[in-house]
């Protein structure tokens, strides 16, 4: 792996988010919240009206663009985001970031995803271990 | 109802999670996650960081959820999360003790913010292995009059 650099963009990560997708989510991490697979639950409760994804499933992706950019879940020292709009079901988003800092063996990044229409369903940072090679 | 904000600080009782390989496999596959670790039947199995959402968003707030002094309700949305890792990821047998606490209610406009805390130490070690901090907005139920929160808190 090449070393860190301030203003590096991270590959991005790109998904579509589907009930399949939701339905794995909800069993994988156990979050059984009908919101995210049962259309006439969301109908009721969806700041949408429709089926949104796992605000932890975007989360979980934006994680995988800064863990594959780390090397590794032991280079991860922190994820934080704030879910700022839902994710409907049947759209695609994309994940990323960007080196903002590097401080003490540690690099700051940006984190983001975004809807193919332009909304933002997430943004946070991410800390990780710049390898001591590197530095 | 509004939520009880002396409940701030309250430490609910530990509950014991143990790691399994095929929930990390399960996991990883959600997420579409590429590295072989993940899905590997060897030593080398370790999870992804946003594996602990699994023992920390639905487990980790039960017991608040449970209190009901706290006043928590159904018309809700996650509004942000934070992990805060320890020396190594978790891996498959990792025995975990998770402790969650209420670290924060706030109020702005007609919303409230729980924010839960969990703690999760290797139960070998009492090492960290992992901190959430989870902010669940509460839509609608702030007290008409916040007597503590200034009105120019209020949205425009």
């Amino acid at each position: 792996m090449t070393s860190i650099e301030v203003g590096d963009e991270l590959p991005a990560v790109e998904a579509t988010s589907t009930l399949t997708t939701s339905v794995m989510y909800a069993g994988a991490s156990g979050d059984l919240n009908p919101l995210h697979y049962d259309q006439a639950f969301a109908a009721d409760v969806s700041p949408t009206g429709g089926i949104i994804a796992h605000g932890m499933y975007s989360m979980g992706l934006a994680s995988r663009a800064l863990t594959a950019y780390a090397g590794g879940p032991e280079h991860v020292l922190e994820v934080s985001v704030r879910f700022t709009r839902p994710w409907p079901l049947g759209t695609s988003a994309t994940f990323g970031g960007k080196v903002t800092a590097i401080a003490d063996g540690v690099a700051t990044v940006s984190l983001v995803g975004q809807t193919e229409g332009g909304d933002r369903v997430l943004r946070g940072t991410g800390r990780i271990r710049v390898r001591a090679e590197s530095g | 109802m509004a939520l009880d904000r002396t409940k701030v600080g309250t430490r609910y009782p530990s509950y014991r999670y143990e790691v399994a390989r095929e929930k990390i496999h399960e996991y990883a596959l959600a997420l579409g996650e590429t590295d072989p670790r993940y899905l590997s039947d060897g030593d080398d199995c370790v999870a992804p960081p946003t594996f602990a959402a699994s023992f920390t968003i639905v487990k980790g707030t039960a017991a608040a959820f449970a209190d009901e002094r706290l006043g928590a309700h159904p018309k809700l949305v996650h509004g942000s999360q934070t992990y805060t890792y320890g020396d190594r990821p978790m891996r498959p047998g990792d025995v975990l003790v998770c402790t969650p606490r209420i670290a924060d209610i706030s109020v702005r406009g007609a919303n409230e913010f729980l924010t839960v805390a969990v703690d999760c130490r290797f139960a070998d070690d009492d090492r960290a292995a992992v901190c959430s901090e989870m902010t669940i907005v509460f839509l609608g139920s702030a007290p008409q009059q916040a007597d503590d929160e200034p009105s120019t808190q209020e949205p425009a």
